[in-house]
C-alpha cells in the first residue's frame, strides 16, 4: 500500500493558506490588501505573515510612499514549491474524492 | 465519521486555494471606469470638435482624459497588489493611447486627417488590437467581442461614406466603451470578499 503524503503543517494554517495562495498569483502585495482580501484583524494577519516568513514563504520589503509606511508581501521560490508540493499532497489525500 | 470530516477538511482547503488565486486575479478586471471615462471623453471631443470647430477639442479633451485616468489610477490603485497580468495589461494601454495622441495629433497638424473615415478606420483598428490583446491576456469573452466590433468598423470605414463611418463609429463606441465598461463596473461590485479569518 503506498504511503499517503503528509500536509505541512505551516501551509495547512487556514490563513496562511489563503495568504499564500493570493501572493502566489500576484507580484507583491500590501498588507492592506491581503487585509481586506482575507477579512483577519490586523494581530492575526502580522502574526501568520510572520511564520511564513520565518519558514521562507514570503519576503517582506518596508518602505516610505508619499512619507507613507508601506509594508509589501512576495512569494519566494521556497514559498511557491511549498504551495505546489501542498496541493500535490491535497490532491494525493483525495483521491478519487475530487 | 472522521474520515468523512476529513475529506470535507481537505476539500475545503482545495477550494480555498483556487477562490483566494482567482481573488489575486480578478484585481486586474476592475477597469471598467476606466472605458466608461474614455468613451464619455471621446464623445465630448466629438461633440466639441463638430459643433465648436474648434482645432484643440481632441487635443485638450485627450490630455483631460488623460490626466483624470492618472489622477483615478493614483487614487484605486493605491493598495492595490502588482501582478504580471495587471503590467502587461496597463502596458498595452500605454501603448496604444501614446501612438493614438502622436499619430492622430501628426496627422492633424500635418493636415493628413482631412477625411473621417481614415481616422475612424485607423483608431478602430487599433482599439480593437488592444482590445483583443487585453481580451486574450485575461481570456475574457465580452472583451473579445468588442475586439471584433471595433475590426468591423474599421472594415465599415474603409468603405462607408463619412456620415456611415462616423454613425458606425459613435455605435462602437457606446457599445465597446460605455456599455463595455458600465458591464465591467457592475462585475467588479458584485465581486464578494470571502473572508478568511482563522489560522
Amino acid at each position: 500500500m503506498p504511503e499517503l503524503p503528509e500536509l505541512n503543517p505551516i501551509i495547512h494554517g487556514k490563513l496562511r493558506l489563503a495568504l499564500l495562495s493570493l501572493l502566489s498569483g500576484v507580484v507583491e502585495a500590501e498588507f492592506t490588501w491581503l487585509r481586506a482580501k482575507t477579512g483577519s484583524t490586523d494581530g492575526n494577519l502580522g502574526a501568520q505573515l510572520t511564520k511564513l516568513e520565518e519558514a521562507g514563504y514570503v519576503a517582506v520589503e518596508k518602505k516610505f510612499v508619499q512619507r507613507k509606511p508601506q509594508t509589501l508581501y512576495r512569494m519566494t521560490e521556497t514559498g511557491r514549491q511549498a504551495l505546489t508540493e501542498y496541493v500535490q499532497a491535497l490532491k494525493q489525500l483525495l483521491g478519487g474524492a475530487i | 465519521m472522521q474520515e468523512q470530516t476529513n475529506e470535507m477538511e481537505l476539500k475545503d482547503r482545495l477550494s480555498l486555494i483556487e477562490s483566494m488565486i482567482a481573488e489575486g486575479r480578478r484585481t486586474t478586471e476592475s477597469w471598467g471606469w476606466s472605458f466608461v471615462l474614455w468613451g464619455v471623453a471621446y464623445y465630448v471631443a466629438i461633440a466639441w470638435a463638430n459643433w465648436g470647430h474648434s482645432g484643440l477639442a481632441w487635443p485638450v479633451t485627450m490630455i483631460a482624459a488623460s490626466t483624470l485616468t492618472g489622477v483615478m489610477i493614483g487614487r484605486k490603485g493605491r493598495n492595490r497588489p502588482a501582478t504580471t497580468m495587471g503590467r502587461a495589461i496597463a502596458s498595452i494601454w500605454i501603448a496604444l493611447g501614446v501612438s493614438m495622441f502622436i499619430l492622430f495629433l501628426s496627422m492633424s497638424i500635418g493636415g493628413k486627417l482631412e477625411s473621417p473615415q481614415i481616422f475612424v478606420a485607423v483608431a478602430a483598428a487599433m482599439l480593437g488590437m488592444a482590445n483583443a490583446a487585453s481580451g486574450m491576456i485575461l481570456k475574457w469573452k465580452p472583451q473579445l467581442a468588442c475586439a471584433v466590433v471595433w475590426w468591423a468598423t474599421a472594415v465599415f470605414a474603409s468603405f462607408g461614406s463619412e456620415e456611415q463611418s462616423s454613425i458606425a463609429f459613435l455605435v462602437a463606441l457606446f457599445f465597446c466603451q460605455i456599455v463595455f465598461g458600465l458591464y465591467g463596473m457592475v462585475r467588479d461590485t458584485r465581486k464578494r470578499n470571502p473572508g478568511v479569518s482563522h489560522a
